[in-house]
């Protein structure tokens, strides 16, 4: 049992004697009412107590119970009294919220260890199963008692409350057949989903149901299974959940300099059967690091000398942990911080204060996939990359877990540029260096949860889960920039570069399975090959490569500039034009109907011909700005070219000298507006 | 840099242990109580909390009532004060909220979730507080 919880155990303890009392001025005023009257100075005193427990009970975990003391408060307190035609519901009310409470006192004796209890009971999973059809019910109870599991099964939801409250179910499987939409076992699905944490839900439907996926996933969520399928199947979809949510052989370690804030994260997180390590300071953090060889780190952004990103770069250096899942708690959530943050190499963030449904839920996700990752894993020695089998079926996992969890996952297909080429001039041993190069870079780009395969000799599949294809594409761009700087050398000392082409598909938007995302992702490929490959494509409509008009439009005199940036644009598979001269930027842009229409425009302020601000008020003038973005280029942030460029329509402004990687992320949100 | 603050006034022992317990170990608060309004207001006065988490109905002087002395008060009177009340009334919150209260919260309610809660009534400076200035 964690602090929080076990705490409040004891605060219950403490006050067993006082809840008792309360139910027992209001038992007593119930009575009063039939046998010699109810006096006000009692009717007071028993709502008020009715009062009390109200606002007491659901605390200790027993909701039901504030609802009827709520009830009995709302009667004692109308004006001279209830009605005596009230008395049986209100004794009914009595001996139902004396029932609750006789559970909450009993059941904390009965945490004390039984003696004679069956040792192995503790070992077992407890699951529930809640079906109106007792024979189905029967044909669970014995298979699962065959699989270990220690079953119960309610007919009605209201039983199977009462069973998930005596003893909480690691798992409920939940016949929503005959279920009414807005009924009750969707109520009882929304508060398992709802507990901390969540009971996974398996739900049974027949293709009749009344009750469709969309509102039990606007409940919570759950599993689906057919009811049709026979019960050892979902006995074994029941006991893949379970296992899901145990990952009690999890360690995390915690490393901040605010004590407050480790003992948060341990309450939080213990619940969930995590083993948690904290550290306070960053010097013992290595001894800490090295002795526990946890499964995720923690850490915080924020900490004095070394800081968190510091720690993370050194701990992302040693080849040990390069796969470690690391999570940052960070109170900045600035564009920038975030930015810096990925760059040390963590995977995810969760902000201060900690909000404590988050924080698990991305910790989870992470262990999750490591557990996903881990189970399937098999890798090819050269690439390091996953069999084509086995990422075949990591993929199906990572899908099947995005599908759960409602999230992305960007499939990128990469295929070398020439590789049988290269091979044949250089020799199977530098094509196997290129080979082992792009494994290298691939686990160094994406993080250890992705799934990496070798599809076939020289093509590899990337799934990333949680990013989009737009992610992907700037992603593997990235990798694809770092991997032509690389060269190889042959026997004869001979020098070679070589490049490679990308597909991106995006789960579930261009495809619901492997195939379909493989397909999506191919054909993106082979347009990329058919531009001369060393690019990166996203899934999108296959234009006609001649007649295509250009995504975006760089108008900018100096060369140098221009061809890095459209070297970077094309890299991401985006059409590109230039313009050096402002004049005829202006002659192809602008007019009734332009030659050449872009999505967005980088447009230079000092031009040759015609500046950038006579540009754009031209572009404005003919309403282009409606359809396209501008951003401009200032080499000198002069304040007021800026205003004017904003005021007549530009969606952004860049100052010279940018980055070229900061500029792409400008003109990818300008791209999403 | 100390840990932020908050002030929790209940006549019930059990509710008080409950909360505070829930926003030491979750929200990492700095927890003081008072058991009525009168010995809130006194102790509101001293120790200038970052927040206060105050009950409605006491037997000296209610929620509403403490929470009128304590905007009366310009040593006070900037401090936020989220009311929790078992009233179920729909009518009652919206009144308790058209005090001027930074929020309403019922009663029961869950220690697992009843730090998030206060922090999301909040206004972003005391529920922040704790943050390294």
């Amino acid at each position: 049992m964690s602090a929080v919880p076990a705490a409040v155990q004891a605060v219950l303890e403490e006050h067993r004697g006082v809840l008792g009392q309360r139910m027992a001025t209001v038992e007593e005023a119930v009575t009063a009412m039939v046998s010699s009257g109810l006096d006000e100075d009692l009717r007071a005193r028993a709502e008020r107590d009715a009062h009390k427990l109200a606002g007491s009970l659901g605390m200790f975990g027993l909701p039901r119970g504030s609802e009827l003391a709520a009830e009995l408060e709302r009667s004692l307190g109308v004006p001279g009294g209830p009605a005596p035609a009230e008395m049986p519901r209100l004794a009914e009310l009595v001996l139902d919220l004396q029932n609750q409470l006789q559970g909450l006192l009993e059941h904390t004796a009965e945490d004390e260890p039984q003696e004679g209890e069956d040792p192995s009971a503790a070992n077992r999973h407890a699951v529930l199963f809640v079906t109106p059809d007792p024979e189905l019910s029967d044909r669970l109870t014995v298979e699962a008692v065959g699989r270990n599991f220690r079953p119960r099964s309610a007919v009605t939801c209201v039983r199977a409350r009462r069973l998930a409250a005596e003893e909480p179910p690691e798992a409920v499987v939940l016949d929503v057949t005959f279920a009414e939409p807005g009924g009750e076992s969707l109520d009882f699905l929304e508060e398992l989903s709802g507990q901390e944490p969540p009971v996974p839900v398996l739900v049974l439907t027949a293709s009749e149901a009344l009750v469709d996926r969309v509102e039990v996933a606007r409940r919570g969520g759950g599993t689906f299974i057919q009811r049709a399928r026979p019960v050892t199947d979902v006995i074994e979809a029941m006991s893949d959940m379970v296992k899901r949510v145990a990952p009690a052989h999890f360690k995390v370690l915690a490393v901040d300099d605010d004590p407050a804030i480790l003992g948060a994260v341990t309450a939080l997180l213990e619940p969930s059967g995590l083993e948690v390590t904290t550290s306070e300071e960053p010097f013992g953090f290595w001894e800490a690091l090295t002795a526990t060889s946890p499964d995720l780190l923690l850490l915080d952004l924020d900490m004095p000398d070394p800081n968190g990103i510091e720690l993370c770069r050194a701990v992302r250096a040693d080849d040990r942990f390069g796969q470690l899942p690391i999570v940052f708690l960070t109170s900045h959530s600035a564009p920038e911080r975030v930015q810096e943050i990925f760059e040390a190499g963590a995977d995810d963030y969760v902000s201060k204060p900690i909000v404590g449904q988050e924080l698990i839920t991305r910790v989870r996700n992470r262990l999750e996939r490591v557990r996903v990752h881990r189970e399937l894993a098999e890798k090819d020695d050269l690439t390091g990359a996953a069999s084509r089998r086995r990422a075949g079926g990591t993929l199906g996992a990572l899908l099947a877990l995005a599908r759960d969890q409602g999230q992305p996952v960007s499939l990128a297909l990469i295929d070398l540029d020439g590789f049988k080429r290269f091979n044949d001039n250089l020799g199977d041993p530098t094509g196997d260096a290129v080979l082992r190069g792009l494994g290298e870079l691939i686990a160094d780009t994406f993080r250890g949860e992705d799934v990496v395969g070798r599809w076939g000799d020289d093509e590899f599949v990337i799934g990333a889960y949680g990013m989009t294809r737009d992610d992907g594409v700037q992603r593997v761009a990235e990798m694809l920039e770092a991997f032509r700087r690389q060269r190889y050398t042959n026997s004869e000392g001979r020098h070679e570069r070589i490049s490679f082409s990308a597909g991106v598909a995006e789960y579930p938007r261009d495809g619901g399975d492997i195939q379909t995302l493989h397909r999506a992702a191919d054909e993106a490929l082979t347009r990329s090959k058919e531009r001369g490959g060393d690019r990166v494509f996203p899934v999108g409509p296959g234009t006609d490569i001649e007649t295509a008009q250009p995504d975006i439009v760089v108008v900018d005199d100096d060369d140098v500039l221009a061809s890095l940036l459209i070297d970077s644009l094309q890299t991401r598979g985006y059409r590109t034009r230039r313009f050096a001269d402002g004049q005829e930027a202006a002659d192809a842009l602008s007019g009734a109907s332009p030659a050449i229409a872009p999505s967005l425009i980088l447009l230079d302020v000092d031009l040759p011909g015609l500046d950038g601000l006579a540009v754009l008020r031209q572009l404005a003038r003919d309403e282009v700005l409606e359809r396209t973005r501008v951003i401009m280029l200032t080499a000198h942030s002069g304040e007021a070219e800026v205003v004017e460029a904003l005021e007549l329509g530009a969606c952004d402004h860049v100052s010279k000298p940018f980055s070229i990687p900061i500029l792409i992320q400008r003109i990818r949100r300008a791209l999403r507006r | 840099m100390g840990r932020r603050h908050i002030l929790l006034i209940d006549d019930e022992a059990d509710i008080r242990e409950v909360a505070g317990i829930s926003l030491e170990a979750i929200g990492g608060w700095r927890v003081s109580t008072a058991s009525g309004g009168e010995e809130g207001i006194a102790k509101a006065m001293a120790e200038k909390p970052d927040a206060i988490l105050c009950d409605v109905m006491m037997p000296d002087i209610d929620g509403p009532t403490t929470f009128a002395r304590l905007q009366e008060n310009p040593e006070t009177a900037g401090i936020p004060v989220v009311l929790l009340t078992a009233r179920v009334q729909h009518a009652d919150r919206v009144g308790f909220a058209q005090l001027g209260v930074a929020g309403v919260l019922s009663k029961p309610f869950d220690p697992m979730a009843l730090s998030d809660l206060v922090d999301a009534l909040l206004p972003p400076l005391a529920a922040g507080a704790s943050e390294k200035q």
